[in-house]
């Protein structure tokens, strides 16, 4: 029995709710809670962005869903910023490792749907990029 | 069970009290009440980054206040950062989970506020998520 979840997407606008719904090669993963699971015990999430913008932005993480009890949990996940570079310089990549998050605890209801979502925040900088795995547990 | 509940927005000026009030698409989410259930904040997670637009240096810290805080209010550091120049920079990082143990009371408001503190860096986005707990 699979007790993970992994999504990612991207994240091409400011302030916009963007559903995250593929898992790379895989473009339509099942985002049912598996058969005798009633938790969420443990999240990693990594969010950054491209950096072709100027500003500073937040990550947030959305899990919501019929699944979900107590209603849609959203969680900040990272930030980012950036200043324009001057003529002929080149600027640092954007690198974040994994938020690893345990004891969660989100309450389930096992073979119901989860609806995951992300959103950049703030400024626009740069198309943001985001993959989170959910560990289920009892 | 947990809940999380989240608030995000952006510093513009220098030791200056800033209320978070949206939530990315949310721009009007409304105040934000201890859900049903829970009796105490047990941590909050938070992220935050400057804009790089002047070449100086701050820290940050959020307040927790309102009706809902049964002690009263909380301020709790977050960051530092710096910028050596003002021509280019481009950085990001993950949210750090801080724990705490602030007893609430369930259907009162907590207002959630971050400060830029030292010099004035530009602009601090912040985004906080408070982790309520029964």
């Amino acid at each position: 029995m699979a007790s993970t979840l992994t999504l990612e997407g991207d994240l091409a606008t400011v302030d916009l709710r963007t559903n995250i719904t593929t898992q790379g090669s895989v473009a339509a993963p099942s985002t049912i809670v598996p058969a005798g699971r009633t938790k969420i015990k443990r999240i990693m999430v990594a969010a950054s962005s491209e950096g072709l913008a100027d500003g500073a932005s937040v990550f947030l993480l959305r899990i919501g869903g019929n699944a979900v009890r107590g209603g849609e949990s959203v969680i900040t996940v990272a930030a980012a910023g950036r200043i324009a570079v001057q003529s002929g310089s080149d600027a640092a990549a954007q690198f974040v490792p994994a938020l690893v998050l345990n004891d969660v605890d989100i309450e389930v209801t096992p073979s119901d749907t989860l609806s995951i979502a992300a959103e950049m925040c703030g400024s626009d900088t740069g198309t943001g990029h985001i993959v989170v795995t959910l560990f289920f547990g009892t | 069970m947990k809940l999380y509940r989240t608030r995000e927005g952006e510093a513009t000026a220098v030791d200056t009290k800033t209320q978070l009030t949206t939530a990315g698409s949310e721009t009007a989410p409304g105040p934000l009440l201890v859900p049903a259930g829970s009796t105490k904040i047990v941590g909050v997670i938070v992220a935050a980054m400057q804009n790089m637009a002047v070449a100086t240096g701050y820290s940050a810290f959020i307040r927790l206040e309102g009706p809902a805080l049964q002690e009263g209010p909380e301020s709790i550091a977050v960051c530092a950062g710096g910028n050596a120049v003002a021509t280019g920079g481009n950085n990001a990082t993950a949210a750090v989970f801080i724990p705490l143990e602030i007893p609430v009371t369930v259907a009162n408001e907590v207002l959630i506020y971050a400060e830029m503190c030292g010099t004035d860096v530009g602009q601090v986005n912040f985004g906080v998520t408070i982790v309520f707990g029964g």
